[in-house]
């Protein structure tokens, strides 16, 4: 009783303006609104018969290995890159640091094109890889998975660099005094101590991926069981059949939540926290 | 096989300048207030800091020499760390095998050997679980197991004790004693704590500045001590001066005569229970050494109570509190201060 009077008082006093509760209000309904209307305007009783005709199991197969394979390829490249930005004090890793933020604020759809300048047939690493191996490489589904992890890759980077910088390093000198090699410092006492934060940035880099849509859609193409994802495939299905796509989007949304909901508490939490 | 630390190292402002030797089963202790190089002495030792002159040797290795330096992996120092500094991800059995994983040892001997340390330390019970889940006496031992578990050539300890509460710290200062005792190698032990040094050394180096100030056995310290901080860290009232025939003529003011006969820039040294206090000039005195001055404060220390007073010189004294109250001494009193000659000791200033 005296704690919710003391509660009303402080309303009172110095709460926040009542001005302020419409606008938030309409924002909440704002955001929620078109998931809700997605919902209810899915055709739930034809969703089968949807999902068959519209390419959705081989695209949804698709973007689960593309992205997976995107993340691993981040990871491999991208742990290595945040523990050197975190760790290695050397001239120029600031310029480092803004090439690695470059896909982040480049709109993917230029990514695309600028994969192309790079990796297309008359590209830069493209030509020569052209005239030595006869290959190419868009429009296949490697070019899907490269461009995933241009434009993911720096979630996992900006996380995991973070954790870097803020672990203890003394630690790792004790580990050294035990006669650890840097090697073996790095895998058996830095990386163990930065997990939580390469778990989540790896999820963050994998739900990017797996929305992935600009970048792919150029430098992959939209060719269907072969480089069509579901992201790609929701376009083609909402040019011809509008009505189904809301159907299709449930899968994405649900690996999302699913993503959401699982690691809220475990990991997402704690690399924030930490 | 004997350590041996000669040299000097610059960290911007600050040098340290250290000669230090440690023989075999011997447990030399590195004193000094806070900024005074002990960590970094420290550090040098284990590697972790490499000398810009001078050597750091084991034995007849040489681990850091001009043009040479050898990694602290290499070094096989064992080192605990103030903040015990475990593997916060591994179970304390596993923290305590890392030394012998490293060195290439399999998995289940390397188990074996931490467990047997970990008995040593009266830890067996705790090998399953995680540092977090240890109390802080806890984890120091775990830090001594690890560290001991892979047979160092020389064992570095800094401040190991200081991060724990006074019950604790009384556990594991007579523990660590005994673990010290069955150590064969060379040990350094690094404190800011006179009672640690004094109880686990066997001799004291004391570093002030980055530079040795003194050094010698807890008795050579606590009879002679060379400069304020050592007189305070061991409680006497330290002078400076100059003596000609046993009477000295002291920096700042006053006289004082000593038993010593001795000329030259002198030291002087007085315990605090050796002053008798007067609230008049003492007539027909034994004690050749009479000083007027004022009291400044009263403060308890044990069963006694130190008062300091101010005349030519500072001093501190000694007296019972029965003494207090009979002769009505409060800071801003008047007071004479006697002490005998024999009781004023004078050694040559370095």
């Amino acid at each position: 009783m005296t704690r919710s009077r003391a509660r009303a008082r402080r309303a009172a006093g110095t709460g926040a303006p009542l001005l302020a509760i419409p606008p938030a209000l309409i924002g909440v309904a704002f955001l929620l609104l078109p998931t809700l209307a997605l919902l209810v305007r899915t055709r739930w009783s034809d969703l089968r018969q949807i999902y068959s005709s519209r390419e959705v199991w081989p695209a949804l197969r698709l973007s689960l290995e593309s992205s997976i394979e995107a993340t691993i390829i981040s990871l491999i490249l991208g742990v290595p890159l945040a523990w050197m930005l975190a760790r290695v004090r050397a001239p120029g890793m600031g310029v480092v640091r803004a090439i690695v933020t470059i896909p982040l604020v480049l709109p993917p759809v230029i990514g695309g094109v600028a994969l192309f300048q790079a990796f297309g047939r008359n590209g830069l690493l493209g030509h020569p890889i052209h005239s030595v191996f006869g290959q190419d490489l868009p429009f296949t589904y490697p070019a899907i998975v490269v461009a995933q992890a241009f434009v993911a890759m720096p979630f996992l980077v900006i996380t995991v660099e973070g954790a870097f910088r803020i672990s203890d390093q003394d630690v790792e000198e004790a580990a050294a005094t035990l006669g650890a090699s840097r090697t073996r410092i790095f895998t058996h006492v830095t990386i163990p101590l930065v997990l939580p934060a390469i778990v989540a940035g790896s999820v963050l880099c994998w739900a990017r991926a797996l929305g992935e849509f600009g970048a792919t859609l150029l430098f992959g193409g939209n060719v269907t069981g072969i480089t069509q994802t579901l992201p790609t495939d929701v376009l083609t299905v909402f040019q011809t059949h509008p009505e189904d796509a809301p159907a299709l989007s449930l899968p994405l949304m649900a690996v999302a939540l699913i993503v959401l909901v699982a690691l809220r508490d475990k990991w997402l939490r704690s690399a924030a926290s930490s | 096989m004997s350590l041996t630390i000669e040299g000097a190292v610059r960290l911007g402002e600050f040098e340290l300048d250290i000669a230090v030797r440690a023989e075999p089963g011997e447990v030399v202790a590195v004193l000094g207030p806070n900024g005074a190089g002990k960590t970094t002495a420290l550090r040098v030792a284990a590697g972790l800091l490499s000398l810009d002159s001078g050597r750091v040797q084991i034995g007849e290795d040489v681990l850091d020499a001009p043009g040479v330096y050898v990694p602290p992996q290499q070094r096989r120092v064992g080192v605990v760390f103030q903040d015990h500094r475990l593997f916060p991800h591994l179970r304390v059995v596993d923290n305590v095998a890392f030394g012998l994983r490293s060195r290439g040892v399999r998995a289940a001997p390397a188990r074996a050997a931490a467990r047997e340390w970990l008995a040593r330390v009266g830890l067996a019970d705790l090998a399953g679980r995680r540092p977090a889940q240890l109390s802080g006496g806890q984890a120091q031992r775990v830090a001594l197991a690890r560290a001991l578990a892979s047979q160092p050539a020389a064992l570095l300890l800094d401040e190991p004790l200081a991060a724990l509460d006074v019950q604790t710290r009384a556990e594991i200062q007579g523990e660590l004693r005994q673990h010290l005792a069955d150590y064969d190698g060379p040990t350094l032990l690094v404190t800011h704590d006179p009672i640690e040094a004094l109880l686990l050394a066997s001799r004291i180096v004391v570093l002030e500045g980055g530079r040795v100030a003194q050094e010698g056995t807890a008795a050579q310290i606590a009879g002679f001590p060379r400069t304020p901080y050592v007189a305070r860290l061991v409680g006497v009232n330290l002078y400076t001066g100059t003596a000609l025939h046993g009477v000295v003529e002291l920096d700042g003011g006053g006289v004082l005569v000593a038993s010593d006969v001795i000329d030259g820039r002198v030291l002087v040294a007085l315990r605090p229970s050796a002053f008798t206090v007067h609230t008049e000039l003492p007539a027909h005195s034994s004690a050749r050494n009479v000083w007027a001055c004022r009291v400044t404060s009263l403060a308890p220390l044990g069963d006694r109570i130190r008062l300091t007073a101010q005349g030519d010189q500072s001093v501190l004294v000694d007296l019972t509190p029965l003494a207090v109250a009979e002769l009505e001494l409060a800071p801003g009193r008047d007071v004479w201060l006697a002490a005998k000659a024999t009781d004023v000791t004078a050694y040559p200033s370095p």
